[in-house]
């Protein structure tokens, strides 16, 4: 590992840092600023004003502000997020332990599959350029960036779940069928977009691969079609692809609010939306935390990634 | 591609009529009219809702509600980003240091989350949607202005400007900002479909516009209890907001392409 090397990834780890500490920061800052806290909850609604000042009070809440963010961040490293505000006042961490597992199976599924998809298919488009199957590709990538997630929702349960019948329509706490049943089309509708978007640009980028002068003289050379597009080719178009599929991954998280939504997915997403329903400020900041969180992960470990990927990348300057 | 721009704008002053004057040039938005559930007829062109309400009315509705939304936001995202990447280019240490820290650090949140949470710790309505949205929209424009204003710092025009001893606002308003007002305007028309599209899927959520106002997020999520008995409640809002969506990107890449300098 070069030195260049060693304080790019130094910087990118210090970033991903930085924006952990920013989004923690900006929902400490959210319940700061919204109307009611956990005083006067606490204390019931027929409290006197001086009952929810002494609760206040031992509960620490008239501290200044730096002493309460720098607890939050301590609670937040020992996975303590506090209680929700309703019901049995259930620890958010054990709701966040429930929930996250479905969330991240959806989007997991869902960019493999716009990965695999929209790599094949941009790789066919660049090669057949400006013919039939290029026009047909970049048509349905249009139609795929541009319908909106929860209009394709509905129209799928339509066709697939009312008029065909072989799909359920949404999760049930029963489940009828093996679970993939439910999950395939929440996983398909979630990928579309992805899908389009990371076909159109691995069509561009190998597109431009595809003119450059090592592909020309492979091809003198006589190298069998399959090997000069993939080895030659895709080997050296795929580096932008990769890097749009972890800024992906972040409309996939808020995909994933619309698609449990709509499909009734016991997610995450799903609690961050009832939870707003209910003013459950708790569990609103946990959501929009670990959703955040997971983002810059993701974004850092495609950074991470290019280099192993790319020798330009492991020799460039930063 | 020139047709299809023409036909985006051509659709575009369409939507803007029928947002202005459809949802009251027959029948009102808000209540009841005639049966619930009617297929579209003479009285009803697009028939009714789950409650009797005329649908052409209450889509013509949502159609003034995204336009509201999306307008507000983008006008609220331009100046502020505008400012901010100006100051980015132009301003004092002190103001520009922090201002751009905090243009980076938004970046962090991915696509509508941050609307989420604001929403999810004031309220819903108009108002908190449109505050919401413009906070998440402005640090694109932001980081937009402050990599042209880079640029164009150093030309002649300026820097000549400068040595002439012309106020550093002045400068901005007479020679910088004029460069900038087509690409713009260009980015704000696909940024435009983005804000529609957010504040829809917010309304479906429904955590967007308060019911009983209508707005296509809801009216899509409302009409899926009755897909199997009038799937056509469905058909027109999702219809028409992928049309506005496809519009507003054929106009957005049309004048983009026909603002950049390398096609000239």
């Amino acid at each position: 590992m070069s030195a260049t090397l060693a304080k790019n990834l130094g910087l990118r780890l210090l970033y991903a840092l930085l924006s952990l500490l920013f989004i923690s920061f900006v929902t400490f800052v959210a319940d700061e600023i919204s109307p009611g806290d956990q005083a006067t909850l606490l204390a019931g609604e027929k409290a006197t004003p001086e009952a929810v000042l002494r609760l206040r009070e031992q509960l620490g809440l008239n501290r200044p502000w730096g002493v309460r963010y720098g607890e939050y961040l301590g609670g937040l490293a020992n996975g303590n997020l506090g209680n929700s505000f309703h019901g049995t006042r259930e620890p958010v961490s054990v709701i966040v332990n429930r929930t996250l597992p479905m969330t991240v199976t959806v989007a997991t599924c869902a960019i493999l599959l716009a990965a695999l998809i929209g790599i094949a298919l941009g790789t066919i488009a660049a090669i057949k350029q400006n013919r039939v199957a290029d026009r047909t590709i970049l048509i349905l990538s249009t139609l795929g960036v541009t319908i909106p997630t929860f209009v394709l929702a509905p129209v799928f349960v339509k066709i697939f779940a009312v008029n065909m019948d072989i799909l359920p329509s949404g999760w049930s706490s029963q489940l009828a069928g093996p679970v993939w049943m439910y999950l395939l089309m929440p996983v398909v509708i979630l990928a579309a977009r992805p899908t389009a978007q990371i076909t159109r640009l691995c069509r561009a980028s190998m597109i431009e691969t595809l003119q450059q002068e090592f592909i020309k003289l492979a091809r003198a050379k006589g190298v069998p079609p399959a090997r000069l597009y993939l080895r030659h080719g895709l080997r050296n178009a795929i580096l932008p692809v990769i890097t749009a599929i972890g800024t992906n991954f972040g409309f996939l998280l808020t995909g994933s609010f619309i698609i449990e939504t709509a499909f009734r997915l016991p997610g995450i997403g799903a609690t961050a939306i009832e939870a707003i329903k209910k003013g459950d400020t708790p569990v609103i900041q946990a959501t929009v935390l670990i959703a955040g969180a997971l983002f810059v992960l993701i974004n850092l470990l495609v950074d991470l990634i290019q280099p192993t990927l790319d020798p330009r990348i492991r020799e460039a300057q930063v | 591609m020139k047709g299809l721009f023409w036909v985006g704008v051509g659709y575009l002053i369409l939507l803007l009529f029928f947002a202005v004057f459809g949802p009251t040039i027959r029948h009102d938005y808000l209540n009841p009219v005639a049966s619930p559930l009617q297929p579209p007829s003479g009285a009803n062109w697009f028939g009714t809702d789950e409650q009797g309400r005329d649908v052409f009315a209450r889509v013509a509705y949502g159609a003034r509600m995204s336009l509201i939304v999306g307008f507000s936001v983008q006008l609220i995202a331009l100046v502020f980003g505008t400012l901010v990447g100006i100051i980015g280019v132009f301003g004092k240490r002190w103001a520009r240091d922090p201002l751009m820290r905090l243009t980076d650090g938004m970046f962090a949140f991915p696509d509508i989350l941050l609307a989420i949470l604001i929403i999810g710790v004031w309220s819903t309505g108009l108002v908190p949607v449109i505050v919401a949205l413009s906070i998440t929209a402005w640090p694109g424009v932001a980081r937009l202005v402050k990599t042209q204003v880079a640029t164009l710092k150093d030309r002649e025009f300026v820097v000549s400007a400068r040595a002439l001893g012309a106020p550093t606002t002045y400068v901005v308003f007479k020679h910088v900002l004029p460069h900038l007002t087509s690409i713009l305007l260009a980015v704000a028309m696909v940024d435009l479909a983005g804000t529609i599209l957010a504040e829809s899927a917010l309304s479906f959520l429904g955590i967007g516009v308060t019911p009983p106002t209508p707005s296509w997020g809801s009216m899509i999520n409302d009409a899926r209890a009755y897909i199997n008995t009038q799937p056509l409640l469905l058909v027109w809002p999702c219809a028409i907001l992928s049309l506005t969506i496809f519009a507003l990107n054929f106009v957005g890449d049309g004048l983009r392409a026909a603002t950049d300098p390398r096609n000239r």
